[in-house]
């Protein structure tokens, strides 16, 4: 398949139901940005009413998978459809679940945050979960706007982010180990500072699945358990290798 | 005078061509036949004559399709007769069709030149929301690629859950305010213009140096009050043991009573900023609690009665028993406001009456007065802070002048609007509504009590 015309090629074969479920999808994802946003901005800023607005929200996200799943199963089961529309069906299916959890993981940190905002402001201010929360948000966002115009190259550039994330998340751990040596009456809020920094890790993981799917509806490529050098590896022989 | 040329006369032209043609074959016919003649056949001189003809008409209807297909404008062919007149009619209509075609383009060009200046991003949506075309402005401050995303849905691309609401609405008459996405702190203005058939523009202007001036003057206000607050107390503080001292010289008792008057208007105005800052920091809608409408409406009548400057007659019209979901203590003070203010500005003589009804539309309440009534020209601009209707008479009846704003400001919180509506001399009636949602049917005081 020629992939620079992919998208509207796509587009085009989509009937109504497909795009509104793939819309749907993505208001869904622009909901979870924002939740993503105000939970790490909450604890940022000692926030506790903003961490609470969070909290209240995600019966809302929930609410929203719900919805798309029995939409994607009513078209399944009425419309049976094939290759392409087939594979993009799916992917929402799937897609839906990375944000419902991520979802999760902004209202674990928004409890946090309720609990921290109580607590005295550390030196640093939590300048690296800023940071972090920053990296992670771009990356969510890269995700779903790849989704949104099915831009494989997109898709394959945020992937790559997710290791910078690691990198983040495993010196912020090592600090958060040091702090805790050196002075054991930090050690409450050491510990929930890695539980924040974990919850936004695995936000960056179900970011980088978003990725994966992208490819896998453009592709047909199921890279999921492919590392990224294989994966590229791969795409660029596939679309090599198609005629004319 | 000089007579206008006339017009060519097309039809004897074309008479005058076409007449020559047929003449000239003609007379080829006949010179056909009189050299058949001389060989035995004229009729086999005319058939080559009319062979002859065809032919060379075969041969200019390849040559002119050759040239048409080819199109070099620039080198006609030269076919002699009404061959020549056709070619120049279709060299004059491809002239034509480019002098329009290049006016279209450079038109284009300064429609995109233009549009390219602005300062504003323009987006163009058609019926589905899908981009149909967009200016640079725009493709920078969405964070949009001006030739990929055509054709996609824009809510697909600008995800904040603000924006889909606003999108999918239908009364774009106030531009609302997002959150840029992305790592700095950028603040975007978004207005909808529905135009043609089911089509929309979309307005994108960048915002963030007023939303940050317009956060630092209420940090400013918030700040200033609250440490104002602190030396006024002690002032009145003072002042207060001054005023209960019997032993207080009898010329400074005056002074003292009027110190004690202004210390209290600032104080008032100072709970009032205070109350006005907190609210417009907190600009999402209350969730809110039970409360009993028509219980507090009683009791705030009963607060007027105790006044000492009011109308007579107070009535309390009260159509309906449905409650309101919201946040008790701020459409406490939102109500005591409105009645206050029609207490205040009603002689004794006058009436005043709170109402409380529901319909389909919400919930309504009402203060209306038999009192001074307002211009109608300080009408819009009531709910300013500080705005005096008459700055004499209503410094001197006392008020921060901050009531109507914190009204505003509260009803803002409940999804509700204000309407006033008043005319000099005969009085006022400012309304409240509410939309059904923020309406509730009477609870059990327990339910109140635990909710």
């Amino acid at each position: 398949m020629e992939t620079a015309d992919l998208s509207h090629h796509i587009s085009s074969r989509f009937n109504a139901d497909l795009e509104k479920v793939r819309a749907n999808l993505l208001a869904m994802g622009g909901l979870v940005e924002q939740q993503l946003e105000k939970s790490v901005m909450a604890l940022v800023e000692g926030d506790s009413q903003l961490a609470e607005a969070v909290a209240a929200n995600d019966h809302e996200v929930n609410r929203m998978e719900v919805a798309i799943d029995e939409e994607c199963l009513r078209i399944l089961a009425t419309r049976t459809p094939a290759a392409g529309d087939l594979r993009v069906v799916l992917s929402i299916v799937k897609a839906i679940t990375d944000l419902e959890r991520i979802g999760d993981e902004s209202e674990k940190i928004g409890y946090i945050a309720s609990r921290l905002a109580s607590m005295e402001r550390p030196a640093d201010r939590y300048r690296e979960i800023k940071h972090l929360g920053r990296l992670v948000h771009a990356m969510l966002h890269g995700a779903l706007d790849a989704f949104a115009r099915m831009d494989t190259e997109a898709a394959l550039r945020v992937a790559r982010e997710d290791r910078l994330i690691d990198e983040e998340y495993e010196a912020i751990q090592r600090q958060a180990v040091t702090f805790m040596m050196e002075d054991p009456r930090a050690i409450r809020r050491a510990l929930d500072v890695m539980w924040v920094v974990r919850a936004l890790e695995r936000v960056g993981d179900h970011a980088k699945n978003i990725c994966e799917y992208v490819i896998y509806v453009v592709h047909g490529k199921d890279i999921r358990h492919t590392c990224l050098e294989d994966a590229e590896d791969v795409l660029r022989l596939r679309s090599g290798s198609r005629p004319g | 005078m000089i007579e206008p040329r006339p017009p060519p006369n097309l039809f004897s032209l074309t008479l005058r061509m076409w007449g020559f043609a047929i003449v000239r074959l003609l007379a080829a016919l006949v010179l056909g036949a009189l050299v058949g003649q001389f060989f035995e056949d004229w009729w086999i001189g005319v058939a080559i004559t009319l062979s002859a003809f065809v032919a060379w008409q075969l041969l200019n209807l390849f040559r002119l399709d050759y040239w048409l297909r080819h199109r070099s404008i620039a080198k006609p062919p030269a076919l002699g007769g009404i061959w020549d007149d056709i070619v120049t009619q279709v060299v004059r209509l491809y002239r034509r069709k480019r002098y329009h075609k290049q006016a279209f383009l450079q038109l284009m060009r300064e429609v995109r030149n233009s549009t390219g200046a602005m300062p504003d991003g323009v987006v163009v949506l058609n019926k589905l929301g899908e981009i149909a075309w967009m200016n640079r402005m725009a493709a920078e401050l969405l964070d949009l690629r001006r030739k990929q995303d055509i054709g996609l849905r824009v809510e697909n691309l600008v995800r904040q859950p603000e924006f889909a609401r606003y999108l999918a609405g239908t009364e774009y008459g106030a531009p609302t305010v997002i959150r840029a996405s992305g790592t700095t702190d950028h603040y975007l203005s978004c207005h909808v213009l529905p135009y043609g058939d089911g089509q929309r523009l979309l307005l994108v202007r960048d915002v963030t140096r007023q939303t940050r001036l317009e956060a630092m003057r209420k940090d400013f206000v918030a700040n200033a009050s609250h440490e104002l607050r602190s030396p006024l107390t002690v002032i009145s503080g003072y002042l207060e043991t001054l005023s209960g001292d019997p032993a207080l010289d009898r010329e400074l008792v005056a002074p003292v009573e009027e110190m004690r008057r202004q210390t209290g208007r600032m104080t008032a105005i100072i709970r009032d900023l205070l109350e006005l800052s907190r609210l417009e920091t907190t600009e999402y809608e209350v969730s809110g609690a039970p409360i009993d409408v028509p219980a507090m409406l009683a009791m705030l009548r009963k607060d007027v009665l105790a006044r000492a400057n009011r109308p007579a007659d107070v009535r309390l019209e009260v159509d309906s028993d449905q409650w309101l979901l919201g946040d008790e203590p701020e459409i406490h003070s939102a109500f005591s406001n409105l009645v206050d203010n029609a207490a205040k500005y009603t002689p004794a003589s006058g009436r005043m009456a709170i109402h409380w009804r529901a319909d389909e539309d919400g919930g309504h309440f009402a203060v209306s007065d038999t009192g001074m009534g307002i211009p109608q020209e300080h009408i819009p601009r009531l709910t300013e802070r500080f705005y005096r209707v008459d700055p004499g008479r209503s410094r001197a009846t006392g008020g921060s002048g901050l009531g109507l704003a914190i009204v505003k400001h509260v009803l803002q919180r409940h999804g509700a609007t204000l309407t006033i509506d008043s005319a000099e001399g005969s009085g006022s009636t400012f309304a409240c509504h509410f939309p059904p949602r923020r309406l509730l049917p009477p609870q059990s005081r327990a339910m109140a009590e635990a909710g």
